[in-house]
């Protein structure tokens, strides 16, 4: 019941902020700024993450293949978890880990300094304020953080395979290519939108009603990169379901 | 007589089992100030949120410029704010801007007409009211208490607005510090000319700069009228509130003098 209210009041924010925000003029240098720090704030971390899972998907890939003759199938392995579903996923989750919970903190502690308050007092919508360039930033950068992490997951994962495992690098890529359509690519960057949307949010919606006090800040925190990732799987596994089920 | 830019009638605000305002009703003289007293958690500051628009009532209204922001759409409400300033309790500064960014916020929002060197003027000004010249540059979290609550306000005066709301502008202060912020409000109220209204439960200080005090117990009104009419109330709570520590300032002295800055 504390959930669907919860979930209620999420949509009421995004209704919300639809009503006082789409027809104002974004704050562009704000808009820019968020931009720049979600992407570079998130990306060596997002990084080092999609490198060690493509190592990892093309050694899992490879002990899974090898004992029925199929080391070829490696990078058609690779291509089909790293592209399809687990690099979207991980630039989700690394967003929402680190530009996410920054956002929810940051609206918590104004939430808690009266800050957002303020706002109000001096003829600010809030929404549009903070909410706006959060949103306008993340969704400029999820995309492309979304092909980064995608790049990575298979560059690592052949240096791995051709390097380590010594697997023949012309039939890794004609496999991985010959597995990974313009389709997939295409539906990894809708999911990253929406998984933007989410994080968006979600973050900033736990910051808004957030009780005040370090505890609140903490909770606030917590919750956001908790309930972005569960909604991210979810929609997630929903898309894999609707297109590859 | 001017309009009164506040005017509350028979407000009543509950939340949950709780009574925060019980039928509170009273005009806020134009150009004047009023201080609003009473214990802690006794509605002050929910009062203040209802002015403001932050808060609407259960029942009741509450006038602002003739709006009532008990039921006026955000448009409305949000053109009431732009005509009103207010310092918050701990002067509610944005971190990653400057002291001088602070100020100058409002008008960046609302007056595009500005020029940055204009907006820059404007903000100098502010400073030098609230005598803090020459701190444009330092970063808020490097201010202290006091000054927090001067810029604060240098902020809430920068649009130049008719009705300035102070919420609590002595608290976490010491009694030195207090007494500056005092003499500061009773500064401006003598050169701005503007509707000032005052929250507190530091009598002593506030008092002296008030006309009209409202006094608050339980949500209830209690006492309402000019200082005089107030501080020489036979009601039993307001004396009691008062206590014997009221010290009036003498008709030649209406206002505590400012004291020496210690830089």
């Amino acid at each position: 019941m504390k959930a669907l209210a919860w979930i209620g009041g999420l949509a009421w924010f995004g209704v919300d902020w639809a009503r006082s925000s789409l027809s104002c003029r974004p704050p562009a240098g704000k808009t820019l700024e968020e931009a720049y720090r979600i992407g570079v704030q998130s990306l060596p971390v997002l990084l080092t993450i999609s490198f060690f899972v493509g190592t990892n998907l093309a050694l899992q890939g490879y002990n899974a293949f090898v004992p029925l003759g199929g080391q070829r199938l490696v990078g058609m392995f690779v291509a089909m978890a790293g592209v399809r579903e687990l690099a979207p996923l991980i630039a989700a989750a690394m967003v929402a880990a680190k530009a996410g919970t920054e956002m929810a903190s940051q609206i918590a502690v104004m939430r808690t300094r009266e800050q957002i308050d303020a706002l109000e007092v001096m003829a600010v919508n809030p929404y549009w304020f903070l909410v706006t360039p959060r949103l306008y930033g993340i969704i400029l950068v999820m995309p492309a953080l979304t092909l980064i992490a995608v790049f990575v997951t298979l560059v690592s994962s052949f240096l791995v395979s051709v390097f380590q495992l010594g697997l023949n690098p012309a039939t890794f890529l004609e496999f991985a290519r010959g597995s990974t359509r313009m389709r997939d690519i295409f539906t990894g960057e809708v999911k990253a939108l929406v998984f933007a949307l989410i994080i968006c949010f979600v973050s900033c919606y736990c910051g808004f009603v957030s009780e005040k006090g370090p505890e609140g800040v903490g909770k606030a925190t917590n919750q956001a990169v908790v309930v972005s990732c569960i909604l991210c799987v979810t929609f997630n596994y929903l898309v894999s379901q609707v297109l590859y089920g | 007589m001017d309009e009164a830019p506040v005017s509350l009638v028979n407000v009543h605000k509950r939340f949950g089992a709780l009574t925060v305002l019980d039928g509170v009703s009273f005009d806020i003289p134009k150009g004047q100030t009023t201080a609003i007293i009473g214990p802690s958690g006794t509605g002050k500051s929910v009062l203040l949120k209802h002015i403001v628009g932050l808060i609407r009532p259960d029942e009741g209204e509450v006038r602002v410029f003739g709006t009532n922001m008990a039921n006026a759409p955000e448009k409305a409400v949000y053109a009431v704010r732009k005509r009103l300033g207010m310092l918050f309790q701990d002067g509610a500064l944005f971190d990653s801007l400057s002291t001088g960014e602070n100020i100058e916020f409002p008008l960046r929002q609302h007056h595009p007409e500005l020029s940055a060197a204009e907006r820059r003027d404007r903000v100098d000004e502010a400073l030098e009211m609230v005598e803090l010249p020459g701190l444009y540059d330092r970063p808020t979290p490097a201010l202290s208490g006091g000054q927090r609550k001067r810029v604060g306000l240098a902020r809430a005066i920068i649009t130049r607005p008719e009705l300035i709301l102070f919420d609590e502008p002595n608290s976490g202060l010491d009694p030195m510090t207090s007494d500056a912020i005092d003499a500061l409000i009773g500064h401006l109220k003598e050169t701005l000319h503007v509707t000032f209204v005052v929250i507190t439960h530091d009598i002593v200080g506030t008092i002296n700069v008030a006309d009209h005090i409202a006094m608050l117990y339980q949500g209830k009104l209690v006492a309402w009228g000019t200082r005089d009419e107030v501080t020489h109330a036979d009601h039993p709570i307001v004396r009691r509130f008062l206590g014997r520590n009221l010290v009036l300032p003498s008709p030649d002295d209406p206002r505590p003098a400012a004291l020496p800055r210690i830089d």
